[in-house]
């Protein structure tokens, strides 16, 4: 899960990029060495970056405004691809399941992990390390092993989950191949492999909460819920603006586990826009449609993680 | 209370653990099944031990060869990026020059751009360049997205040496090219190996893009393998267990015996700031 990106785990790898911060008063080029040297260091990485990152990017950007079937020369087309994407109903419902993914993939693990942790919060554990490795393991494992296991797992007939619901007496559902009920399921297998993830995050950040702002809440009288809304939850700030952004990122671009569960089915209830997007530039060679939901895909989800690292993580102040 | 409230955290810390790790345990148990065993019930052992659905999964399934394809794309992409990566950390931190604000915001522009947004001309790049199916397309481009975390990494690694060594070496006459690889490199290891571990786990995990540019088998990697995998083997569901299992054990090794730095580099990587 968290494997499949390299752009998501460090979103806040560095809130600002400034150079002057660290590097000032640190080392200092007070050497003779050619003026060149440092772009000399740069340039196999740029060179590198600028072919297979940069430039796709910008043709990924150029092509949205085209029509090309991936052969011959692109034709301009101005907008119009936009315009098909808003009024395109498989992109639309598409988009939604994403938004319906948001709540399971970045709320529903966050509470998940946020709930253990609180109810550690500063107590010695034994067995720390255990508890660790196990929650997080999921959050390691590629999309499609993920999605593989969950499969079978939820298999109607012969899969562990049904035939454990059965001996209890429970009817359970078909899951995956319920058109009601597939999205939620892969929402659901999202917060499972996130939550241990959350955990491991909010337990580092409780532990660096100063131990004299508890003694203080106590001093003050505060019970243990009142010491969570106002000691706890505010020195999670950070920590939360993190885990809500990384996993929205994941509901917005997810792909590798909706492809090993449904592929998109029952019908097109799963169909997210990652899936829609590489249909319609591979499979139907609509190449610049597909490059303009890569746009909108984008801008989507740097919107949203910006909102919520602001809204959640206080970055503006 | 408080011994109420530590056998409260105790279950429920390791109902979350048997949570997150059942379904491993249920899976590589069904791997070891016949088909009729697995259908009776999934959580009883098997009557004989089926070790040949390995053998199955490894050689009819196809998985030695993706198995193979994952190793040499992970290592080919590894070892360079993370030695690009010292590089242009390095040119960060400790030279001062003309356009390196720009340049390093815009090698940073990898971390928040996800490959959904240039996969799709990458393809056609790739075309152009002869590099479809080829271990080379699926290197390169991935050597390139791991150079905005690599870049940032080092450079706050080889930031937080003491400025003293480094002038030390400078005043012993060592080129900054001996600086770096002899000096700073060893200094900065934990980073190195962290950053190293990451690049692993995310090519090893690596989807979209095998999906896109190895369209022969030849060189699927194991996510793309797997996936094929599953829908070749939909009938015989042990086979496709000992398939994932074979993917996650290997994987859970190098999270176990490296756990520390990958959980550090992970979650700090994502919450320092």
């Amino acid at each position: 899960m968290l494997a499949s990106s390299r752009s998501k785990a460090s979103l806040l790898g560095e809130t600002e990029p400034s150079l002057a911060a660290g590097s000032a008063g640190r080392f200092r080029a007070r050497r003779q060495g050619s003026p060149w040297e440092p772009y000399l260091y740069l340039l196999p990485g740029l060179l590198i970056f600028g072919l297979f990152v940069a430039l796709p990017l910008v043709g990924t950007i150029a092509l949205s405004i085209t029509q090309w079937d991936g052969y011959g020369t692109p034709t301009f087309t101005g907008l119009s691809n936009y315009v098909d994407a808003a009024r395109d109903p498989l992109f639309r419902s598409a988009a939604w399941h994403n938004l319906i993914l948001i709540p399971y993939f970045a709320l529903l693990p966050a509470l998940l992990g946020l709930l253990p942790a609180v109810l550690v919060q500063q107590m010695k554990l034994r067995w720390a390390p255990f508890f660790r490795v196990g929650l997080f393991l999921p959050y390691i494992m590629p999309g499609v092993l993920i999605g593989v296991v969950w499969r079978w797992l939820l298999n109607p007939v012969f899969g562990p989950v049904n035939v454990a619901l059965k001996a209890i007496g429970l009817n359970p559902p078909t899951w995956l191949g319920d058109f009601q009920l597939a999205l939620p399921t892969v929402g659901l297998i999202g917060a499972w492999a996130a939550y241990g993830f959350c955990y491991v995050v909010f337990l580092a950040g409780i532990q660096k909460i100063p131990r004299e702002l508890y003694e203080a809440a106590r001093l003050d009288g505060a019970n243990g819920l009142q010491e969570f809304w106002t000691v706890t939850l505010p020195g999670l700030r950070r920590e939360m603006a993190v885990v809500l952004s990384v996993n929205l990122i994941n509901a917005l671009r997810v792909f590798d586990v909706v492809a090993a569960t449904t592929g998109g089915g029952p019908g097109r209830e799963t169909n997210v826009v990652a899936l829609h997007m590489i249909d319609s530039a591979f499979k139907i060679n609509r190449v610049g449609y597909g490059t303009t939901l890569a746009v909108l895909l984008t801008l989507v989800t740097l919107g949203l993680s910006l909102l919520v690292l602001r809204l959640v993580g206080g970055l503006d102040d | 209370m408080i011994r109420a409230r530590r056998v409260l955290v105790y279950v429920v810390l390791v109902l979350g653990v048997v949570l997150a790790l059942a379904p491993f345990a249920v899976t590589t148990l069904a791997s070891f099944k016949t088909t009729v065993e697995l259908v009776k019930g999934p959580f009883q052992p098997p009557e004989v031990w089926q070790w040949q659905n390995y053998a199955t999964a490894w050689t009819d399934g196809n998985l030695d060869r993706f198995f193979l394809n994952s190793l040499v794309v992970a290592v080919l992409v590894v070892v360079p990026s993370v030695f690009l990566s010292a590089m242009t950390g390095y040119a960060f931190a400790r030279f001062r020059f003309r356009g390196s604000g720009l340049l390093f915001g815009f090698l940073l522009l990898g971390l928040v751009v996800p490959l959904q947004a240039l996969v799709i001309p990458l393809f056609y790049l790739l075309r152009e360049l002869g590099l479809l199916n080829s271990y080379l397309g699926l290197i390169l481009p991935q050597i390139a997205m791991s150079l905005s975390f690599g870049t940032l990494l080092m450079r706050q690694g080889f930031v937080a040496v003491p400025q003293e060594i480094v002038e030390a070496s400078i005043v012993d006459g060592a080129s900054s090219w001996t600086t770096l690889w002899q000096i700073l490199f060893p200094l900065t290891r934990p980073v190195v190996g962290t950053l190293a571990l990451m690049f692993f786990i995310w090519t090893w995990n690596e989807f979209l893009l095998p999906l896109v540019v190895s369209i022969q088998e030849e060189y699927w990697t194991l996510p793309v393998g797997l996936l094929n995998f599953q829908a070749q083997w939909t009938s015989n569901l042990p086979v496709i267990a000992a398939g994932s299992t074979i993917i996650f054990l290997p994987l859970t090794v190098v999270f176990l015996i490296f756990q520390r730095q990958l959980v550090e580099g992970i979650t700090s990587g994502a919450v320092k700031g």
